[in-house]
């Protein structure tokens, strides 16, 4: 009976993700079912109580970054009247263009956004600082690319093979800052944003030798298309009325998500990952290698990074551009923080980041308010999440007060009665 | 003693209440200090002793309660008012530069001479009156880093002197001096009350207070639990009145034959210290099953650095670590522990534990890479939880339960942690440093006893201590560690604390 709902629960939650993705927005009503199969088979197997407690869990977990959301959005109101725009108006072309109209824009904008966060994530958990995410996304790409150009085999096992190979190369650049924070302490830092800069300027050579050449026009700072059976499948393929875009790389990306959770929170890797992050000092004194598990996370971390690069060129633009600017490593930094580098909460965390995009061009076709707000929103957002001790702080303050008063109470009610 | 009742109270707290977020730190506490006395305040780690002297001190404001000086109500806003009414307090932690000498140390924030001029030889002659009036006997000139650990505490003692302190609050005065540096403080103190300072002395050690005290209060869970004139109480009762409950001061030690063959062998052995030091001189050692070896030593002679390399936590320049006749000394830490070496560190919160993480996970670790805490790669959250709770019932720990993070318990129950992990793990040879530091007198008592309990299973046990009390509680043969390395053992059934203080502070043996 319960592995029963379990099933159940899991299928209908994953045509419901799949529907939903590609704009079938009927899709939402089976996540929600999928939601309350969840709670009822725990309220089933463990009682009231304990899914009281989930809920309540929940809801702990969303409340900072939700809160955030509001007063960001709201601040942002207000600076659009201050400036002379209409806030309500803005905001309407904003979600309807990012969650409904131009959908399949925020879901394209994600799959690159949740492969770098979790790849932030992940190093964050061994407490290091993968600044450098944009280099390994340029490494995975470029892979991906000339593996893309040269490979001629059945589409399933060059595309595995093309996401195997090309994620290596992304963990493969990140094997010197890895090696050098073990051997030197050389803070990771530095290391993986200096790479990063020199992926992204070797780019343009990889460019030139596979098919770009600035001196025609048809050709300029872009590679020749990769083969077609390398594509990752498109939407369309199976709903029809999907946007002729929409491609895989999403899907791809929450089963990374969910296997990134399960390997932090349910391995021994993940376990010593996060011991080391957590008191260095402690996991060493219990035999656990310091040196083993920076490396394991970073590479990791590489390695998902590069991934973000496979997506683009194998599922969005099958080819690759010089310069494109679109800071997929340096967006993933704000991704993770804002899932307070929870896999899972990555997953939505990209999503919303990608629909502020969408939403965002959409609004200034359609309202001629400048992009400017959105970006605003967005630092507004990350102040407070980054800053959420405020919100402790003013939590502290209050039961202090609170407590005070109490204690002031008790004192004098003591002193009068001896 | 009527005499004394009847001397001045220079200070008085009535009905003081402190209120933290989370706790009740200190409830209706009423103390009276008389003129020219030594007033030792009693009681666990956590009791509200030192939130009491804040309190005194101006550093806490008070939630209720009122102070009296001298009969006056007196409000400390800050310790500047505390001070400029004649209030002096050294700190556990001492507050000096290390890079300035004694005389600069004391006249800091109270410069003599005028404008922005220093009258250097005027602070120099005040320095050196005052050494000679109390018996300070110190170097006026000498640098703060190139004094001992006791004559920098003399240096905090001369600051509050200088600055005209008639009450003199000393934190924890003891916790860092060698036996024979405690001697000479105690003499300083007695000192000062003939000259007519009155000192309050914070402690948590009975022994202290029976030595040095004319009386006594004792604070439990931050009210006062009693007062007692020091000539009319005993070591028990003082116990009693702490914990609140009967305790077994020193837990009673059965004869144990320890077997022949050592299970653990030290030979020769260099270690270096962080800066590259040799901090382990050729030391050699053994420790054989069934027996407690104490290292007995004054902090800094390189203790923790023959920790770090017994557990691989530190290379080894030369020398053999043997563990049941094999040389560990290349193996890693992780293949130390495997071949059931367990270690108790000095630092618990540092080496000890993962804080963030909870107690299921914390009792797992090091030994999650196998059964019943892992499946292969996957980890068994179930059987860690159920071991943990097993752990939590055996080893008596506080907590709500195995899922409660270990940064969230009460130090003694941190420690219970460690144990539970390191004890059940059937160690051969153990390793236990500083096991009771800072810890209250109920669960020093409990972790001896399980000490002891290693013991009687045939475990080798290795227990490095600064308290030589610990030493003389536990251990069956006593080494010394001077200078990093071992310059003398001692039977403890014949020999004291002093003879052992003698050699820890370097001392020769008479050529006979």
């Amino acid at each position: 009976m319960i592995a029963a709902i379990t099933v159940l629960t899991i299928v209908l939650a994953a045509a419901g993700t799949v529907l939903y993705l590609g704009s079938y927005f009927w899709g939402g009503f089976l996540i929600l079912a999928a939601i309350a199969l969840h709670l009822f088979k725990v309220f089933k197997r463990d009682g009231a109580e304990e899914t009281m407690a989930l809920v309540k869990k929940s809801y702990k977990m969303l409340w900072v970054p939700l809160a955030g959301i509001v007063i960001a959005i709201v601040t942002g109101g207000i600076i659009m009247v201050v400036t002379g725009y209409n806030p309500f108006k803005a905001y309407a072309a904003l979600f309807y263009g990012g969650l409904v109209r131009n959908w399949h824009i925020s879901v394209l904008n994600a799959a690159p956004l949740l492969f770098t966060g979790l790849s932030i994530a992940v190093a964050f958990k061994a407490g290091l600082f993968n600044i450098g995410a944009e280099g390994q996304y340029y490494m995975g790409a470029m892979a991906a690319a000339w593996l893309g150009l040269t490979l001629n085999l059945p589409s399933v096992i060059s595309i595995t093979l093309i996401f195997v190979i090309a994620g290596a190369f992304g963990a493969a650049w990140n094997f010197v800052p890895a090696i050098l924070k073990v051997r030197t302490g050389a803070h990771e830092v530095i290391t993986t944003m200096m790479l990063a800069h020199t992926a992204r300027y070797l780019s343009p050579v990889f460019i030139r030798a596979n098919g770009g050449d600035p001196s025609t026009s048809t050709h300029p700072y872009v590679t020749t298309e990769i083969l077609e059976s390398n594509w990752l499948p498109a939407f369309q393929s199976f709903l029809p009325e999907a946007n002729y875009r929409l491609h895989t790389g999403i899907l791809i990306a929450i089963l990374a998500a969910i296997f990134v959770q399960y390997l932090i929170y349910q391995t021994r890797i993940g376990f010593e990952i996060r011991a080391v992050g957590q008191n260095r000092d402690a996991a060493r004194a219990q035999g656990i290698s310091i040196g083993r598990n920076i490396m394991r996370a970073l590479l990791i971390a590489g390695f998902l990074a590069g991934l973000a690069g496979v997506n683009q060129v194998t599922g969005l633009d099958h080819k690759l551009f010089e310069n494109l600017q679109a800071g997929y490593g340096w967006n993933g930094i704000s991704v993770a923080l804002l899932a307070s580098n929870s896999p899972i909460g990555v997953i939505f965390t990209s999503l919303f980041w990608g629909m502020l995009d969408a939403g965002g061009q959409y609004m200034v076709r359609t309202t001629q308010t400048p992009n400017a707000i959105v970006e605003i929103v967005k630092g507004i957002l990350l102040f407070l999440v980054v800053a959420k001790y405020i919100y402790v702080y003013l939590g502290d303050w209050i039961r202090k007060r609170r407590k005070r008063r109490l204690a002031a109470g008790v004192a004098a009610a003591e002193g009068a009665a001896s | 003693m009527a005499s004394k009742s009847e001397r001045k109270v220079i200070l008085e707290t009535r009905g003081v209440y402190k209120q933290f977020p989370k706790v009740l730190a200190n409830q209706d506490v009423n103390i009276k200090l008389h003129e020219g006395e030594i007033l030792c305040l009693l009681g666990e780690n956590g009791a509200g002793k030192s939130t009491l002297m804040n309190i005194l001190y101006g550093l806490y404001k008070p939630t209720a309660g009122e102070m009296y000086l001298n009969g006056r109500s007196v409000v400390f806003s800050s310790p500047k008012d505390a001070i400029r009414l004649g209030l002096g307090m050294v700190h556990q932690h001492f507050m000096l530069v290390e890079t300035l000498t004694v005389t600069e140390n004391i006249i800091l924030g109270s410069e003599p001479g005028r404008g922005v001029q220093i009258d250097y030889r005027e602070a120099r002659k005040r320095v050196k009156e005052l050494s000679e009036t109390y018996g300070l006997k110190i170097d006026p000139d000498a640098m703060i880093e190139n004094l001992s650990v006791g004559l920098q505490q003399r240096v905090e003692i001369l600051k509050a002197l200088y600055r005209d302190a008639r009450i003199l609050i000393l934190d924890e005065p003891t916790a860092v001096l060698t036996p024979q540096e405690v001697e000479e403080l105690f003499g300083v103190i007695k000192e000062l009350r003939a000259s007519g300072v009155s000192i309050i002395i914070i402690t948590h050690k009975l022994e202290e207070v029976l030595d040095i005290s004319d009386r006594v209060y004792i604070l439990r869970r931050g009210k006062i639990e009693g007062e007692r004139a020091t000539a009319d109480v005993n070591k028990e009762e003082l116990a009693n009145l702490m914990v609140g409950r009967s305790v077994v001061l020193t837990v009673h030690r059965e004869p144990h034959e320890p077997h022949p063959e050592p299970v653990f062998e030290i030979e020769n052995l260099h270690v270096l210290d962080d800066r590259a030091y040799p901090a382990v001189n050729g030391l050699t050692l053994s420790v054989r099953p069934g027996e407690v070896v104490g290292i007995a030593g004054v902090d800094g002679n390189g203790q923790s650095e023959l920790a770090d390399a017994i557990m691989g936590l530190r290379p080894v320049q030369s020398g053999r670590l043997l563990h049941l006749g094999s040389d560990i000394a290349r193996m890693s830490t992780k293949e130390r522990i495997g071949r059931s070496i367990s270690y108790v560190p000095a630092d618990r919160q540092r080496y000890g534990l993962v804080l963030s993480m909870t107690i299921a996970e914390n009792i797992a670790m090091g030994y999650h890479d196998r059964s019943p805490n892992a499946r292969g790669i996957n980890l068994d959250y179930p059987a860690m939880a159920r071991r943990a709770e097993e752990l939590i019932g055996q080893f008596d720990i506080r907590a709500p339960g195995p899922l409660t993070p270990a940064g969230q318990l009460s130090g003694g129950n941190q420690q219970k942690v460690i144990l539970a992990r390191e004890f059940t793990r059937k160690p051969t040879f153990l390793l236990v440093s500083q096991p009771t530091r800072g810890l209250d007198v109920g669960a020093i008592e409990y972790i001896h006893s399980e000490v002891l309990a290693m013991r009687s299973q045939d475990v080798g046990v290795l227990m490095i201590s600064l308290e030589l009390e610990e030493i003389f509680a536990l251990a069956d043969r006593i080494l010394v560690l001077y200078e990093g390395a071992i310059v003398k053992e001692l039977d403890p059934d014949r020999t004291d604390e002093r003879e052992v203080g003698f050699f820890m502070t370097g001392g020769k043996e008479k050529a006979s």
